[in-house]
């Protein structure tokens, strides 16, 4: 295998990265960049816990090779922070509205509660529960998260919090 | 018996030399140096698990996401002519536009999740071969054509040629698909598509789609495309004859139903029974035929 090199801008910072072909993106972010917050799931495309955005849209990482997203712009959960270093709407919406468990599907979750209301800032209920179909949550948290991602849009009252 | 392992999916073990051909003529050089050690990637939504798993071992990627005339969704000449490379939530946004594809707008948004739809393309999910594949009922009713070609030249195809078994299909080892075209769409067509799943982002039990055509109660004509209840998807044809040139009404209908349970092969796997496949399969036929046919008569829905 000839290993090549690419170039991402990974939350706004260029790398410069030499990769093997067969390196997944999932795992050049999290064991190159350290940047861990991007979960490796199911490794097949059906829990969606390592969602980030490429290019604005919204991939698996697990199922994306490194070396296919030369030149692209990520965008992984350490992304949405603000540049103050506060969080996201979104981010803050989980914490309020206790959208979290155990955790592991938040990235994924969050990350496609962004890109939602990056297309669309005011989705309704239904639109939210389609664009989370993919995302598993095993603690069963999906009424919360829904909620809290509803919580960010606009034109809405304020939902109740814990 | 295959012992039982545990694949470890977190990682690609498989190498691979890797090329990113900027045109099509450099990707077709490439296909013809390397014929069947070499596997086209698009999406990479299905290969690369089939690689993880280690199900298949291609020695060549040729990542064709770069080749920009690969990629576009257009009408010419009435036809509608989509890039085998063109991503799936670019279709779904075409198709809302036009109530003409309505089958082909439920079924390509019903592919997979938002993130699949971002990744894979139509022609990765005709090229895979899925018995299962969303896509293919919806394009069968449409008689849609896929155009193929290799260092020798181009040849179309009927999409109901194309599929020859379960990940089998017609194209040599040296061909890639590079576009789908569908015939003009008659004015008064009315379709539809459907499918059932274990859960919301699952793999098709059962697709269908259906396309008619009526003056008043008569229907003339009907297309039925289904799929994983056979080794491909497939249009029945005895079912459609059925109903083609008669008065249609709920007996004529169900008629066309019990046909269809003769004419499909369903199997037993990890999402379903032969049995609960074939009572289903003329379940959700007759569902998507009333709804094709009501939006035939103009209805909404």
């Amino acid at each position: 295998m000839k290993n090549q090199t690419i170039d991402l801008t990974v939350n706004g910072e260029k790398h410069e990265i030499l990769v093997e072909p067969n390196a997944l993106l999932v795992n050049v972010l999290r064991d190159e960049l350290g940047l861990t917050g991007t979960k490796y799931g199911c490794g097949t495309g059906q829990c969606a816990a390592c969602t980030v955005l490429v290019n604005g849209e919204s991939v698996l990482s697990c199922l994306t090779l490194a070396v296919a997203v030369d030149e692209a712009d990520i965008v992984t959960i350490e992304g949405l922070d603000q540049p103050d270093g506060s969080l996201d709407p979104v981010q803050e919406a989980f914490l309020d509205h206790g959208a979290i468990q155990c955790g592991f599907c938040t990235p994924g979750m969050a990350m496609m509660g962004r890109d939602l209301l990056n297309k669309n800032p005011d989705p309704s209920e239904s639109e939210i529960r389609e664009h989370i179909k993919g995302n598993l949550c095993r603690c069963t948290g999906y009424t919360s998260i829904v909620r809290a991602i509803k919580s960010c849009s606009q034109g809405r009252e304020p939902q109740a919090k814990l | 018996m295959r012992a039982i392992m545990a694949v470890n999916t977190r990682i690609l073990k498989a190498e691979f030399e890797y090329f990113t051909p900027d045109n099509f003529h450099k990707a077709l050089q490439l296909l013809d140096q390397y014929g069947p050690d070499v596997k086209v990637i698009a999406g990479g939504t299905d290969l690369l698990i089939q690689m993880k798993k280690e199900v298949i071992s291609p020695r060549y990627l040729i990542n064709i996401m770069k080749i920009s005339d690969m990629s576009f969704i257009k009408v010419e000449n009435g036809w509608l002519r989509i890039g085998a490379a063109t991503k799936w939530r670019e279709v779904v946004e075409f198709c809302a536009k036009d109530r003409k594809y309505a089958a082909l707008y439920e079924a390509s948004s019903s592919v997979g999740k938002v993130q699949v739809r971002n990744m894979g393309t139509v022609g990765g999910n005709l090229c895979t071969a899925s018995p299962a594949a969303d896509s293919a009922p919806a394009l069968l009713v449409f008689n849609s054509r896929v155009k193929l070609a290799n260092m020798q030249g181009e040849r179309i195809l009927n999409l109901k040629d194309f599929f020859k078994g379960v990940n089998v299909t017609a194209m040599a080892s040296n061909e890639i698909m590079t576009e789908i075209q569908i015939p003009s769409i008659q004015n008064g067509m009315g379709s539809a598509f459907m499918k059932t799943t274990r859960v919301g982002a699952d793999i098709s039990k059962i697709n269908c789609a259906v396309a008619v055509e009526r003056q008043g109660d008569l229907c003339t004509s009907c297309r039925i495309g289904i799929g994983a209840v056979a080794p491909v998807p497939m249009r029945i044809q005895e079912a459609e004859r059925i109903v083609v040139g008669k008065r249609v009404d709920t007996s004529l209908v169900e008629e066309m139903g019990q046909k269809a349970i003769e004419e499909i092969k369903p199997i037993t796997d990890i999402r379903s029974t032969t049995e609960y496949r074939r009572q289903v399969a003329t379940i959700l036929l007759k569902d998507v035929f009333w709804k094709a046919w009501h939006r035939a008569g103009g209805g909404e829905g």
